[in-house]
């Protein structure tokens, strides 16, 4: 069985779409759904890109309709569509024959789909319990140490808190914790690029050589 | 009544479907729900015909099933394997069995019974009541609405994108759930020793209870109130106006529920 959208095809069929007329991403997205039956359900994951693809190959053009992008034909994308008029012909009379390639893809479709989600949670998951063990971790000395009243160095932990007390080494601690936490999750919301990249490990050498000289650190 | 077997390749019209029931030794069945016309489209047989029966309305698809287990044995060695998808009316309720062999049922409002033995069940686009059985396949569920109920030994769980009530329960096979919106049903997870994982949205509205005997729980709500004793751990408490409710347990197996779309915090 050869999935119905192997090979480009996709890629002819979204031509084909905006050939009819001008659309929007989202009603490409819902038409391609109609007209498979319900089975195949392309995500905009899946959709965007390949309308971007098109667009920088110049076969697509888009203008701002209401703050929406409205895809259109360009004559190029026309000519690339007439040329490839047979190969379209036979994946039209293979969507209509043809429930068991579709079946195909959507099995391929949603496996890729709940792989990823599985992986990603899992991932996540671990990473949350190790997080939370080593606070757990540091929690304990705290409390077995203050116990005693004194405070000592933990073996690899920070030195704890006492309560009660002003800004410790403790208190800066957290917070270069916590804006590590924040700059981590704005570097995996957007990926950088490299110059982006370069400009970042400035600013943070100048942080830590400020911090440096603020504390009065000679190393 | 009407019986007809199907040896090679073949396309066939099915007409007045109201029932489907489908056996399969080996091989992978597919089953879909359509607003056009039912028909039957055998990609692959090898070994043994299939068997089609029809008895108003009810339609039985089956590679020469014998009921007696002895015969199961020796139909290993003479059945090949199998491929066909059935396209029915999107209120066909569907029962699947199959013993190593993949189902995929997607796109319909009726109820679906599926049960697999080594094979793996995806399910997709469904609205009607959905159970599902298997022992070492996997259950792999996306966009389910109408209830769903499963069940595994060693097969993993993964629902994605789905809403309404859950019941998962599995003994070594690990649970992962990810609905798009918010938990609204009764979702209910256990297993023995399999991972539980839950990612719902930062703004759900929840009472949910984790318990474990032995394994950790990971929580990125901190308003989820945490007991860990030795033999005991468990967080509990209500998110938002609580509407849903999300309870899930395990022996062994660690548990974590997830925050969606937000930097994960410790609790």
């Amino acid at each position: 069985m050869t999935p119905v959208f192997g090979h480009g095809r996709l890629r002819l069929y979204l031509l084909k779409l905006l050939a009819e007329s001008p659309r929007h991403g989202y009603e490409v997205m819902q038409l391609l759904e109609e007209r498979f039956l319900g089975l195949y359900q392309p995500s905009a994951g899946t959709i965007y890109p390949r309308l971007a693809r098109l667009e920088a190959e110049g076969l697509v053009s888009h203008r701002r309709q209401g703050g929406r992008k409205v895809y259109e034909i360009t004559p190029a994308g026309r000519a690339e569509l007439e040329a490839r008029r047979a190969e379209l012909a036979a994946l039209e009379a293979e969507i209509r024959d043809s429930v068991s390639g579709l079946a195909e893809d959507v099995r391929v479709e949603v496996r890729g789909t709940v792989r990823d989600v599985r992986a990603e949670l899992k991932q996540a998951a671990q990473e949350m319990r190790r997080q939370q063990k080593q606070q757990r971790q540091r929690n304990q000395w705290e409390q077995w140490m203050s116990g005693f009243g004194t405070v000592s160095e933990p073996p690899a932990a920070p030195p704890p808190a006492m309560q009660g007390q002003t800004p410790t080494a403790r208190d800066l601690e957290r917070r270069i914790d916590s804006f590590s936490d924040h700059a981590r999750d704005v570097a995996h919301r957007v990926r950088p690029t490299d110059a982006q990249l370069a400009e970042c490990a400035t600013v943070l050498d100048d942080a830590l050589e400020r911090i440096r000289r603020i504390l009065g650190d000679q190393g | 009544m009407a019986t007809w077997e199907i040896d090679g390749p073949r396309k066939l019209p099915l007409d007045n479907v109201r029932q489907l029931r489908v056996s399969t030794v080996r091989g992978t069945v597919n089953v879909v729900g359509t607003d056009g016309p039912p028909s039957l489209e055998v990609t692959q047989v090898k070994g043994r015909p299939l068997t089609v029966r029809t008895i108003n309305g009810r339609v039985e698809l089956s590679q020469d099933w014998h009921p007696q287990l002895l015969a199961l044995f020796i139909a290993r060695h003479r059945r090949g394997p199998i491929e066909l998808t059935v396209a029915v009316p999107r209120d066909c309720p569907v029962e699947l069995r199959l013993i190593a062999s993949d189902g995929v049922v997607s796109g319909l409002r009726s109820r679906v019974g599926a049960r697999a033995v080594s094979g793996s069940l995806t399910l997709v686009g469904l609205s009607g009541p959905v159970e599902a059985q298997s022992v070492s396949g996997a259950v792999e569920a996306h966009g389910v609405s109408g209830g769903l109920q499963t069940e595994t030994v060693s097969g993993e769980i993964t629902l994605v994108a789905g809403s309404g009530d859950v019941h998962c329960k599995s003994v070594s096979g690990a649970i992962t759930v990810d609905p798009d919106a918010a938990l609204d049903g009764d979702v209910t997870l256990s297993t023995t020793s399999g991972d539980i994982t839950v990612r719902v949205p930062a703004e759900s509205a929840l009472r949910v209870q984790f318990h474990s005997t032995s394994g950790q729980i990971a929580s990125a709500f901190p308003e989820l109130a945490r007991t860990d004793m030795p033999g005991m751990h468990m967080a509990q408490g209500v998110l938002g106006a609580g509407t849903g409710r999300l309870w899930a347990s395990s022996t062994s197996g660690h548990l974590a529920l997830l925050r969606r779309g937000a930097v994960e915090e410790l609790s």
